[in-house]
């Protein structure tokens, strides 16, 4: 009996261990998918596509390192061959000669750096390290895609193919989760500190207005009936504004005073014009970092912000430019700096695009609110016609 | 509401005469049409634009590039010349040693002028590749985001103007390619309801039933998605419920509807026909599921009626009657209609008789509508327009549950979501005009294309594309395939290019490389418009499932929690 009983219980402490380790896992995934953890999904997804992509890639590319060397080696020979059998020494047909080949060598030279070779010596193999790895894996999910480091096996391709299609979505969903935490938050500190709504009496005062201004449209309204039309426009006016602050605000759980508050925060269209200086202020900001950070003019380095955080991704400059003019330098240090910027340059890009996302989430909202007030207006004036032809119908 | 409402208004104060009716009709016609011609026609003139700043721009540059690589080689050939003359006696290790640093040197500028400078591999300056066409394939490039780096500004100039270029052609591409993408979808869906499943569903009824499943499934997965955001719905109702507006008339409105809900519900459930039953089930399912939202589609779906003003005012009287025996009644509990009509700001009581009327004339023509609709979804003909819109407020009612999901959102950075939004609001104003269009495709909304076909779809165009480009460029079936996998993403690496191949050649004119260039951005123009379609049909489809499959992980909690963690996906 004894024995039975603890065996039973014994099973079911298993059982509920059993249970709490797989609320556990559900807890964990659930805060992965949350708001911080899809932050370091992201990070550990495109960590992971670094590691094999390094993996696939790493010989290939020392291959076609080699292969230049071997280039270069016997365009030397040979020119010390022509040297050596041109026994009359006649300029022109040394020239033609060596001419002809250094087109050959040149060629060869064209066609490597199509294949990825970037200039950089043998020793110093590392187009494919692990901080250039993580960011081409970041420039493939979120689709910029500079082509300054490309997979040149078929495996590599292969894998980038479905590599894009899971990170893809994943970095969508990171967007949209930050971008939306960044847009509210931003909204809170716009209508906080720009319109002076923590200011108590201020807000009170303005709550009290509106709320005035209600009950008088609503009475007019009841008094003159559905037909009056300059009420009912700015009433429209007015629920469309709601109703387009609505969509995007998750209604806060709040008491009943704070309701009020909150409201009015969530209520808030944050105007284009300071979306765009976010926008215009961040590659700004990009561009004096890049600036001091690479070779790059200022204006080079704002047409690179431009062109990264629009995802368009020329590749033309990418980070890390600086090194291959100077593969002399010390490479020890070189190499600590490399992989400090592409990691600086990662970071900068995964952030700005969530600040993209944000105004982009704030714009549209201001731009449909525009909008669909200007069609309102558009509509009432077209209206005014018609009720004055109706108003004598009935 | 108070939209429609408004445009309602006006639509039911004209006397229906055949020339309006006819009139009004031509006038959407001719706006959508000229809305999608126009936005095209801009799309394309400003590319046109973009291809003639640019060639403008940086032809000049790319000479001087050239020209300079020619400058480079007689630089080392001199050298060489030099050191071949200098050196009395010909040592081999010597001239190597030099020599191979001459090459080095060479090489490193070569390295330089392609990376840097933008140089091709090419040094005939007639063969550029800032010509028209390639200019013309730069602006396409660089306002769908592709962003090739085949060639690229490298005048300061340049690059400011693509700047100012891109701020205005990206959101105009993606409006043209969402919209295109929306036509595509309609016209797809419609093929596919219409002939593909037309023929294969009449012979079987099984296979019938089953999408009839499928689709209950779906409605019950919309209405669970649902219940979140009435929740808090029903939340943000109360506080502007409480903002003041403690008002007589909305609360007897509201009772009212929700009287004439259970009403309406029963009249319906008994006056279908016997065959539907699947059908009415489903819908009686969904309405169950939502239970108190259902007012507000009583409330839409009645409003839409056109007809029979004068009739109505008549019996208007009456009803006012009815309304004042129901103004004793209980208020139950239905905020949402608060919440509704408060958005709306139409708090008229006219609407409620309205929706009263139209409910006591709807309940049959419904009826009616439902037989017409067992016939399978045959093609309304322009004549019975009545029955159109009657319809068209059966889909929006039907459509309606999949609103308000945070979907859109997601897809914002690729812009495909963007316009759908837009569209897929029954109260926006931009669908009055969309509305003879699109209402067959709302209608279907309900019944989506599978999400299998989609992806064949676009499997099968990119295995297409990869035929394609390795019949015209050679570049071999896999290269191929994963260029036009990384085209359609707008990854666009740049290291395969079409023309680039092409100029590589040396044989080929000019003429095969725009030619190749124009087929190239044609065929990347169609299929991400094509891939915005595909997002279209399955985007709604797949974030449920998704939902369902987090659900049943354990990562939303269901229901209990849900609305605070929905967002989420």
């Amino acid at each position: 009996m004894e024995r039975k009983r603890s065996v039973r219980r014994h099973r079911r402490y298993e059982k509920s261990y059993a249970k709490r380790a797989k609320e556990y896992c559900r807890t964990f995934i659930a805060f992965l998918f949350s708001n911080v953890g899809i932050i370091g999904l992201v990070v550990g997804y495109t960590m992971g596509g670094a590691l094999m992509f390094r993996a696939i890639e790493k010989d290939y590319n020392f291959q076609v390192k080699t292969d230049v060397l071997v280039a270069k080696n016997l365009a030397v020979t040979k020119i010390w061959n022509y040297t050596l059998s041109m026994n009359p020494f006649t300029e022109e047909d040394y020239r033609k000669m060596i001419d002809k080949e250094l087109v050959n060598f040149q060629n060869i030279i064209v066609k490597s750096v199509d294949k990825g070779y970037d200039g950089t010596r043998l020793s110093y193999s590392e187009q494919w390290s692990i901080a250039g790895a993580f960011l081409y894996s970041l420039t493939v999910i979120t689709t910029i895609g500079y082509g300054n480091i490309t997979p040149h096996t078929m495996a590599g391709q292969i894998m980038t193919i479905f590599y894009a299609i899971i990170g893809m979505p994943l970095f969508l969903l990171y967007l949209s989760n930050i971008g939306d935490i960044m847009a509210r938050s931003f909204k809170w500190i716009y209508a906080n500190i720009c319109l002076c709504r923590w200011c108590p009496g201020v807000a009170t005062r303005r709550a009290e207005r509106k709320k005035k201004a209600d009950k008088l449209r609503y009475y007019s309204d009841d008094e003159v009936g559905s037909s009056s039309d300059s009420v009912e426009n700015t009433k429209m006016e007015d629920a469309v504004h709601r109703k387009t602050s609505y969509a995007p605000s998750e209604a806060t759980t709040a008491a009943d005073g704070d309701s009020e508050e909150s409201y009015d925060v969530q209520s808030v269209t944050v105007p284009i014009t300071v979306c765009l200086m976010i926008m215009v202020g961040y590659i700004c900001f990009g561009g004096f970092l890049f600036c001091r950070w690479e070779d790059w003019k200022f204006l080079e380095a704002a047409y690179f912000c431009f062109i990264s955080l629009s995802t368009i991704g020329f590749g033309d400059l990418v980070p890390g430019d600086k090194i291959i003019g100077h593969s002399d330098a010390d490479e020890v240090l070189v190499d600590e700096v490399f992989e400090l910027r592409f990691v600086f340059c990662a970071a900068y890009l995964m952030l700005g695009m969530a600040l993209i996302a944000m105004c982009f989430n704030l714009m549209q909202e201001e731009v449909i609110h525009k909008i669909r007030t200007a069609i309102e207006t558009v509509k009432y004036i077209f209206r005014c016609n018609r009720k004055q032809n109706f108003s004598e119908l009935p | 509401m108070s939209r429609y409402q408004s445009r309602l208004d006006f639509a039911e104060f004209d006397q229906p005469s055949g020339c309006t009716k006819c009139l009004k009709i031509a006038w959407k016609t001719i706006t959508c049409v000229f809305s999608h011609v126009a936005l095209i026609t801009l799309v394309v003139g400003y590319c046109a634009a973009g291809a003639f700043t640019f060639e403008a721009l940086e032809v000049d540059n790319e000479k001087e590039v050239k020209r300079s690589i020619k400058g480079i080689r007689q630089n080392v050939t001199d050298h060489l010349w030099q050191l071949a003359l200098e050196s009395k006696v010909l040592d081999e290790t010597n001239f190597t040693r030099n020599a191979s640093n001459l090459i080095q040197n060479f090489e490193g500028a070569l390295v330089k002028a392609m990376t840097k400078d933008g140089w091709d591999g090419e040094e005939d300056e007639n063969i550029v590749r800032w010509t028209r066409t390639g200019s013309l394939f730069y602006s396409i490039i660089v306002i769908t985001t592709i962003g090739y780096g085949h060639i690229s500004p490298k005048t300061a100039l340049g690059k400011v103007v693509t700047i100012f270029y891109a701020i205005l052609g990206i959101p105009l591409m993606l409006l043209c390619l969402s919209n295109i993408g929306d036509i595509m979808a309609t016209s797809f869906r419609f093929l596919y309801w219409r002939v593909c499943c037309y023929v294969c569903t009449r012979p079987k009824k099984s296979k019938r039933s089953r999408s009839g499943r499928s689709s209950v499934r779906s409605s019950e997965r919309f209405s669970r998605s649902r219940n979140a955001s009435f929740r808090r719905s029903m939340r943000t109702s109360t506080k502007s419920a409480d903002s003041g507006l403690g008002y007589l008339e909305y609360h007897t409105s509201h009772s009212d509807t929700d009287l004439r809900y259970h009403d309406y519900g029963n009249r319906r459930s008994t006056s279908l026909p016997r065959n539907r039953q699947s059908q009415t089930s489903r819908y009686f399912e969904h309405n169950d599921r939502r239970g108190h939202s259902a007012p507000k589609y009583a409330v839409r779906g009645g409003s839409l009626d056109r007809k029979k003003y004068q009739h109505r005012f008549a019996q208007r009287e009456l009803e006012r009657l009815e309304l004042q025996v129901l103004d004793r009644t209980p208020v139950l509990c239905n905020r949402y209609v608060v919440k509704k009509e408060e958005l709306n700001g139409n708090p008229v009581p006219g609407i409620t008789l309205r929706e009263l009327e139209n409910q006591n004339r709807g309940s049959s023509k419904r009826s009616l509508n439902a037989a017409d609709q067992a016939h399978h979804l045959q093609l309304p003909r322009p004549d019975d327009f009545d029955s159109h819109h009657q319809r068209g407020a059966e889909a929006r009612k039907k459509k309606s549950p999949a609103r308000m999901n945070p979907s859109p959102r997601m897809m914002t950075p690729l812009g495909y979501g963007y316009r759908s939004k837009y569209l897929d609001d029954p109260d926006s104003d931009e669908e009055s005009c969309y509305d003879d269009f699109y209402y067959d495709a709302e209608k279907q909304r309900t019944r989506p294309v599978p999400i299998g076909l989609c992806v064949f779809l676009v499997m099968s165009y990119i295995v297409g594309g990869a035929f394609l480009f390795d019949y015209w460029e050679q570049w071999g079936l896999l290269n191929s395939a994963y260029f036009c996998f990384i085209t359609l993403t707008t990854i666009g690496f740049g290291d395969l290019v079409p023309a680039k191949g092409v100029s590589q050649d040396k044989s080929e004119t000019t003429t095969s490389v725009a030619v190749s260039i124009a087929l190239c951005s044609l065929y990347l123009l169609f299929g991400i418009s094509l891939l915005a379609m595909s997002f279209n049909l399955v985007q709604e489809e797949v974030i449920n499932n998704v939902k369902s499959i987090a659900k049943t992980l354990g990562i939303i909690k269901s229901d209990s929690e849900e609305d605070s963690e929905d967002e989420d996906i």
